[in-house]
């Protein structure tokens, strides 16, 4: 099936696909950036899990890094899952520049991050990129927590692994010795970080086209069946107690950052295995006075940042347990730990 | 910015649909006063997205209607409500507005009302009970998920411009009330056949209805496309700060997302919250939860250039809920912000 959709997509389509709506044009309002993060995409990832079994992961590549996945690649390589962060400071001119071949259509979404329509990567509303670059330009102007996402038939897309953590640091707070580390503006300091985006992973799912459904036709994006439950792209049925880029190891005397994302679709409960955490910031946002609690119920792309100070030596099982949105039955957990010597 | 300005053949579109407003205008008096309704139960089908027709049931405007949710009641403390409702059914039905916070019980029942027959509530509010409520039929379990459901707003006595005594302020409100269908259950209830112990919804809305595309047939519609209906719509210029009534009359969770704005979250299943939080998420529970917060309508604070207008997305962000009929990306319940 050959394009169809004319100037701008709609209900015709490019592939396969319908109602998307193909462009890359310039960025209106360009100007030289403070930053600049260059994306490409994979469509041809896997994810193992404890189990043996595995699973194609699709995401974004650091282009800049050599991650390959370039617009001028067939973009069917691998990449890291979760996508590369993006890391910046509050007040900096961000430029995201996306590159996506013909094949395939894709967008990044600065989730939480609220720039101008054209840079907001929703394509009914602008454009789906494809066949080139497109540079999404924003200044983001309050530190917190975040993740970027594809945006295009975005419930199969983000399940398929197409996001990763965005992070806005503040600017210093004067006074600050060089290196000091604060959750927002004169916000609480910390030492050590933690990223956590915690999400559920249906394996029928990741046999999908990118295109699936789009057209009609009844490919079961209404029902996510979730076996395997993961924390920053690790494994929470064992592997992520105890993997490095997931479990927290820190002294006494250390304060801990948790950047809780809650990555996937279904509601989710996080648990600081006795820990207290003081719930500081929440979607990009300090809250008025902090929150302390032992546990947070969160629902899709909700973000909590969290600081924890344990008071003595110890090893703690965080758990994140996954929420049937109807039911809400319990359909699995995922643990990972936080271990203070 | 405005929304692509073209139309093109697509799927079939959701049949044309006499939508509950949702969009409120209020003007508060010094004097209690009787409000006085007249439901009508009625029941038709629908189209969805993908063509399939759907059995639903209303409190409608009047016989010949059928609206869903229901027409938005609008009050204020001290007034009595004088509703009745007749069942144009054969079947027995019941209406109740659910009580205030989570555990409460409701406001009033009708207790039965049998196929055919009719019953009267009244009830003055006391003060204390300003905030946003779900009418709806209990009768069975599965009723409100059927349509027989709608909002009512009470405002404190005298306040055109807040939740309730000492709320953050707002110009304008609106109701959003989400549904999420499973025709398996619509079709045994119209066919009299035994009705699923489980539901896998298949379609998700948003005061009644799904967006449609651009490119979809009724793209752009208000009568048929969540996006473009005024009643749904969060639209406006700077400053013009929005309260958005939430109720969940579905089978599901779900979380609110909007685009260039975060919103302040006022309560939470009927709870005032000891503090606002600033949220681009609200998790909006399932078993008729709820959630009131108000949309500022600041410009867009990440953008540069700045910008002051444009088009942006409110979706529920469990993505299963933007598909309809197990796909159809961008046929779910969502609806436009409009920065004018």
């Amino acid at each position: 099936m050959g394009m169809n959709g004319g100037g701008g997509g709609g209900g015709g389509g490019m592939g396969n696909a319908c109602y998307v709506y193909p462009g890359a044009p310039a960025t209106p309002g360009f100007v030289t950036p403070d930053v600049l993060f260059q994306r490409g995409i994979y469509m041809n990832g896997s994810m193992r899990f404890d189990d043996g079994n595995s699973v194609t992961i699709w995401g974004f590549t650091d282009l800049a890094a050599g991650g390959g996945g370039g617009a001028g690649g067939d973009q069917m390589g691998g990449g890291s899952f979760p996508s590369p962060a993006i890391r910046v400071t509050e007040g900096q001119i961000v430029h995201t520049a996306l590159s996506v071949n013909m094949m395939w259509m894709h967008t990044i979404h600065h989730h939480g991050i609220e720039p101008s329509t054209e840079n907001d990567g929703v394509g009914h509303l602008s454009w789906d990129v494809t066949g080139g670059t497109y540079t999404y330009q924003w200044r983001p102007l309050h530190a917190g927590t975040y993740f970027y996402h594809c945006h295009v038939n975005t419930p199969l897309h983000a399940e398929m692994g197409m996001y990763g953590a965005l992070i806005v640091d503040p600017k210093p707070t004067p006074g600050d010795p060089a290196g000091t580390k604060r959750a927002f503006y004169n916000g609480p300091k910390y030492d050590v970080e933690a990223i956590w985006a915690c999400d559920e992973i249906d394996p029928n799912w990741h046999t999908l086209p990118w295109y699936a459904g789009t057209c009609g036709g009844d490919v079961g994006l209404n029902n996510l069946n979730p076996r395997y439950f993961i924390i920053t792209g690790v494994d929470g049925a064992s592997s992520a107690l105890t993997n490095p880029a997931v479990a927290v190891n820190m002294t006494l005397g250390q304060t801990l950052l948790v950047r809780y994302i809650c990555a996937g679709f279904y509601p989710q409960k996080i648990s600081f295995g006795g820990l207290t955490a003081s719930v500081v910031a929440s979607d990009g946002r300090p809250l008025p006075a902090a929150w302390n609690t032992g546990a947070i119920e969160a629902h899709s792309a909700e973000r909590y940042d969290c600081i924890i100070k344990p008071t003595s030596r110890g090893t703690w099982t965080v758990t994140v347990q996954f929420f049937h949105w109807r039911t809400g039955a319990v359909l699995g957990t995922a643990k990972t730990r936080i271990t203070v010597a | 910015m405005e929304r692509r300005g073209f139309l093109k053949a697509g799927t079939a579109g959701f049949a044309s649909l006499v939508s509950g407003a949702g969009l409120l205008t209020w003007a508060p008096r010094s004097e209690a006063a009787t409000i006085s309704k007249t439901l009508y139960i009625t029941a038709g089908t629908h189209t969805m997205p993908d063509g399939v027709s759907v059995y639903i049931k209303g409190f409608s405007d009047s016989s010949a209607d059928l609206n869903v949710p229901a027409t938005p009641i609008v009050c204020q403390e001290g007034d009595t409500l004088e509703i009745t409702i007749i069942n144009r059914l054969a079947v027995t039905h019941n209406f109740v507005i659910g009580g205030l916070k989570a555990g409460d019980p409701p406001l009033v029942s009708s207790g039965d009302i049998a196929g055919g027959g009719s019953k009267t509530i009244t009830y003055t509010i006391p003060t204390g009970k300003a905030g946003s409520y779900l009418f709806y039929d209990n009768k069975t379990s599965y009723n409100v998920f059927l349509g027989l459901h709608g909002g009512l707003a009470i405002m404190p006595a005298g306040s055109s411009n807040q939740l309730y005594s000492g709320s953050p302020t707002f110009v304008k409100q609106l109701f959003w009330v989400f549904n999420d269908i499973d025709p398996a259950l619509n079709s045994a209830v119209q066919h009299g056949t035994t009705v699923p112990t489980s539901f896998t919804p298949r379609y998700f809305t948003i005061n009644g209805q799904t967006s449609l595309p651009p490119g979809a047939v009724g793209f752009d519609d208000p009568t048929r496309d969540a996006m473009a209906n005024p009643e749904t719509q969060l639209a406006g210029s700077v400053g013009d700060r929005t309260l958005i009534r939430m109720l969940n009359a579905g089978m599901c969770s779900h979380a609110v997302h909007t685009h260039a704005n975060h919103m302040e979250w006022l309560t939470d299943r009927g709870t005032v919250r000891g503090s606002v939080w600033k949220k681009d998420v609200l998790y909006l529970r399932n078993q008729l939860g709820k959630i009131d917060a108000i949309y500022p309508f600041e410009a867009p604070p990440d953008a540069y250039p700045p910008v002051t207008t444009g088009h942006f997305p409110m979706h529920l962000h469990d993505e299963m809920s933007q598909t309809a009929g197990g796909g159809m990306y961008l046929f779910g319940a969502m609806t436009d912000i409009v920065f004018k």
